[in-house]
């Protein structure tokens, strides 16, 4: 291979994955919403914590016509007129530490910190479904091009060609009575994983395409041809040749999707048709607060709020985890396969 | 120089203009010009044949018109049965089993073509071809259970003269409430060509004073005058009102707090259902007496249980299910516009008497499980997604969960729940939340269609708890052959007592309305029938 100028050529015997973390490392604004991602991973993992040994209730339970004590006065967590109350912060003990979430008077802090578990596994849940397909089509399509790739491709075409929120929408009422029976694969009306199994299904085409140009591109390379010279079948090539030079593009466009199944997410729970209650997740708390807004506009906010930092958080991480892995890594990782090594910068 | 200075005052005087019209508000609330309104979801059908909600009995209200109807009047008067399309109330002779009438003559539909006796016949026919909700009202008629059969020859128990103009109809058995359901909208006259089919999109010709000139479902629809009403009809129904605007324009606003933001800026006069919970109590103290007022009916808001399938179908369950549920949390989750009642006839409809067998005690009711100790706890709980009703579906299932059930809480859109839990075959039918507005002033009509076991149907069915009890049946069914009195009304409370005793619902509460309008109109002016709602040809401008 010709030498290319301008590589970035680390201390002798660094790793690609070595050379990315030092990169990472250096990018102080990525680590710091890394570090904000993990704080809010960190909070919605404790709900149990909370809701058993501090607030002392369940995100489902209603408290509709009990009295708390808060700075020894009692008060009613839903008044006659239906209001709730608002935050007491630590004036109860940590009970109703956010206030009363509506006229059911349920924990705000409690299903907020559920709310966001069912968010972030949907968000995860979605985004490696959608990487696991996705992978899956781009190295089919992109290895064996011709008629494969036409069927993969026009069948993504198809689900790309309608407006991503209105097939989501469309999807969630179809399956939220009867809920998804596909063979022995059954998933109750209402279960989490219906609301997983639409985004990750839906998103696929927004990562398969830019998968598969990856893969036409890295098919035609020289390691290719030698190893498929060498006997090499076309699982092998494409698992043991194409996916490691995928993987740092992978790896950034599922955080990546991370954020835009969370989003997505949130709009079919707001409309009511992504998470069912009494289950709870940021996006459909925003949809219950919408009922309230005039008079208790704090149930939008706070949700809406977790959502934009979580989503900031992962995107602004995830541009700096492409940003260290970037394509200067492809030569070294050619380097690593035997390919002479460069000088200077790849591209 | 003087030409610039005229120019420069020209535009002034323009501006100045067009600062004062936009300032001026809702233009269009004057005499003659277009009334405004907003509904919170689209009617279950713009076609008389098939609604069966109050939405759509208040949109067709003025626009279809039956051979009789209730008094366009406030409260108690509006519960009286006066002539529409008929010159008088029916003769009623047999025994009560043959009531004639006899149509006006010279109406007209809104397309011009003459209303006929044999209308009548025809209109009611195409209930039974639709497999209409209404048809429970005229299965009564000689020939009518036969005609539900075969879908053909006619009902033989109507029998019409479109030369007299009139109207004879036979009843297999007396039917004290029948003047009654000849005053439903199910049986307002429509052309004899009517099609068999759902006509929301493209609702048939009116003969009131009103008709719908465009509808586009799930968005809105339009009103305008009936020429017909103008030019004949108008003149031989003297007591139903002509409106005073030239046009309605109704739109469908999903967004509660956006209909209240609406009338409070002037953009829109009325709206339909009344403020959302979280601001009922913010408009009534700001608005009462001028643009808001509370309207009192005899509704009921109760949970069914399906007394077919297990658990429902142990009565201790249904029994501890009652004892749980706490009506007072209901009040609260309803902000105040609910009275809590816990049995099935309301204040205010003949035949109440106070009574409550499950005061709350969710001891007693976790006593009663244990005694049923049910196999099958798991239990889909429905509700619909409007608010607050989906919270008050949500508390249920919280109390359900309490007691030990594995409750699933099933949300579904609203313009479609009616019809789902209606149908019988819909899987995990076993408990839900429904309301009932008698569809008419009449004891009757809080057993007849939702209690007795004669009401059950595949589809459109009104019986949710599926409670069939051949006694009960039986006594519903001889009430409603009598016309109401004092034994009536004591048999009636009785009756209520002993329905409560097998506790197929969980009746929790009577629902206050409220007529909210916008500054341009005179709410004074405003009437609100207890059967139809809002009369449309009632709002007038200040």
């Amino acid at each position: 291979m010709a030498s290319e100028p301008h590589a970035e050529v680390g201390p002798a015997g660094s790793s690609p994955w070595g050379l990315a973390l030092r990169r990472l490392r250096r990018n102080r604004v990525a680590l710091a919403f890394g570090v904000l991602f993990v704080l809010i991973v960190l909070f919605v993992l404790a709900a149990p914590l909370w809701a058993n040994h501090v607030a002392d209730t369940g995100p489902n339970q209603t408290h509709t016509l009990e009295k708390i004590e808060v700075d020894g006065e009692q008060r009613e967590v839903v008044n006659i007129e239906g209001k709730p109350i608002g935050p007491v912060w630590l004036g109860a003990d940590g009970k109703f530490f956010l206030g009363a979430d509506g006229r059911l008077g349920r924990d705000e802090m409690v299903r907020l910190m559920y709310g966001g578990r069912a968010s972030l596994f949907i968000g995860f849940a979605a985004a490696l479904l959608t990487t696991v397909l996705a992978t899956i089509l781009a190295l089919l399509a992109g290895y064996y091009r011709g008629w494969v790739d036409t069927v993969i491709s026009r069948t993504l075409d198809v689900i790309w060609a309608f407006p991503v929120l209105l097939l989501g929408i469309g999807l969630g009422i179809a399956l939220a009575l009867g809920g998804l029976a596909i063979g022995p694969v059954e998933i109750p009306s209402g279960s989490i994983w219906i609301t997983v199994l639409i985004i990750g299904g839906v998103l696929v085409p927004y990562m398969a395409r830019p998968l598969r140009g990856a893969v036409l591109s890295l098919r035609e390379k020289e390691f290719v041809e030698a190893s498929v010279a060498q006997g090499a079948g076309p699982l092998r090539v494409m698992f043991s040749e194409l996916l490691p030079n995928l993987s740092s593009t992978i790896i950034v466009f599922f955080t990546l999707g991370v954020a835009n199944a969370m989003l997505f997410e949130a709009a079919l729970s707001f409309l009511g048709v992504g998470v069912q209650p009494p289950d709870t997740s940021w996006g459909s708390m925003v949809g219950d607060g919408f009922d309230l807004i005039s008079s208790a506009p704090l149930l939008t906010i706070l949700p809406g709020t977790m959502i934009f930092l979580t989503v900031l958080a992962v995107n602004v991480f995830g541009d700096g985890l492409r940003d260290a892995l970037d394509p200067h890594s492809k030569v070294l990782l050619e380097v690593h396969a035997g390919v002479a090594e460069p000088e200077g910068t790849a591209i | 120089m003087r030409k610039p200075v005229l120019l420069l005052l020209v535009f002034v005087l323009a501006g100045a203009s067009a600062l004062g019209l936009a300032a001026c508000g809702n233009s269009s609330a004057k005499e003659g010009g277009t009334l405004t309104g907003s509904y919170a979801s689209f009617p279950d059908y713009l076609d008389p044949g098939l609604s069966y909600t109050q939405e759509g009995w208040t949109a067709m209200y003025n626009t279809y018109l039956p051979l009789l109807t209730y008094a366009h009047a406030n409260g108690t008067e509006g519960s009286e049965v006066v002539p529409a399309l008929a010159e008088s109330l029916p003769k009623i002779s047999n025994g009560g089993k043959t009531y004639t009438l006899n149509l006006r003559k010279g109406l007209e539909y809104s397309d011009g073509t003459p209303v006929r006796a044999s209308d009548f016949a025809s209109s009611i026919e195409r209930l039974f071809k639709l497999n209409s909700p209404g048809i429970q009202f005229y299965e009564g008629i000689v020939g009518a259970e036969k005609f539900a059969k075969t879908k053909t020859g006619g009902i033989t128990g109507i029998k019409t003269n479109d030369r007299t103009g009139e109207i004879v109809i036979d009843l297999v058995s007396p039917r004290g409430t029948f003047s009654n359901e000849l005053g439903l909208l199910f049986a307002a006259l429509l052309p004899s060509d009517t099609p068999a089919k759902n006509l929301s999109a493209n609702p048939p010709p009116a003969t009131g004073p009103y008709m719908i000139v465009k509808s586009e479902p799930g968005r809105g629809w339009s009103y305008a005058r009936n020429p017909a009403w103008t030019r004949t009809n108008g003149d031989l129904i003297p007591d139903l009102a002509d409106g005073n605007f030239d046009k309605i324009e109704i739109k469908v606003v999903n967004n509660d707090s956006t209909q209240v933001n609406e009338i409070e800026r002037n953009k829109t006069d009325w709206m339909q259902p009344p403020p959302p919970a979280d601001l009922y109590a913010k408009v009534k103290d700001e608005y009462e007496g001028t643009q808001f007022r509370v309207e009192h009916l005899t509704n009921l808001y109760y949970f069914w249980m399906n007394t077919t399938v297990p658990p429902f179908d142990d009565l201790k369950v249904r029994q501890a299910v009652n004892y749980a549920v706490n009506t007072a949390a209901l009040e609260r989750i309803y902000a105040g516009s609910l009275t809590a009642t816990h049995q099935i006839l309301p204040e205010g409809m003949p035949g109440h008497e106070e009574l409550d067998l499950y005061p709350h005690d969710m001891a007693k009711a976790k006593e009663l499980l244990a005694q049923a100790n049910p196999s099958d706890r798991e239990i889909t709980v429905w509700t619909l997604n409007e608010s607050p009703n989906n919270e008050a579906g949500a508390y249920y299932q919280g109390v359900l969960e309490e007691l030990g059930f594995d409750a699933k809480l099933k949300t579904i859109n609203a313009e479609v729940y009616i019809s789902l839990v209606g149908n019988v075959s819909t899987p995990d039918l076993d408990t839900g939340w429904i309301n009932w507005y008698p569809d008419y002033p009449n004891p009757n009509s809080f057993f007849q269609l939702p209690l007795s076991g004669e009401s059950i149907a595949p589809v459109y069915n009104t019986n949710l708890a599926q409670i069939d009890e051949p006694k009960l049946n039986a006594k519903i069914a001889k009430l409603g052959e009598e016309p109401l009195g004092p034994d009536q009304e004591a048999e009636y409370a009785e009756l209520d007592k002993e329905y409560m005793e097998q506790a197929p619902w969980v009746p929790y509460g009577t629902n206050t309305v409220a007529t909210f309008v916008d500054s341009d109109i005179d709410l004074d002016k405003v009437i609100f029938n207890p059967t139809f709602g809002h009369d449309l040809t009632s709002f007038e401008p200040k």
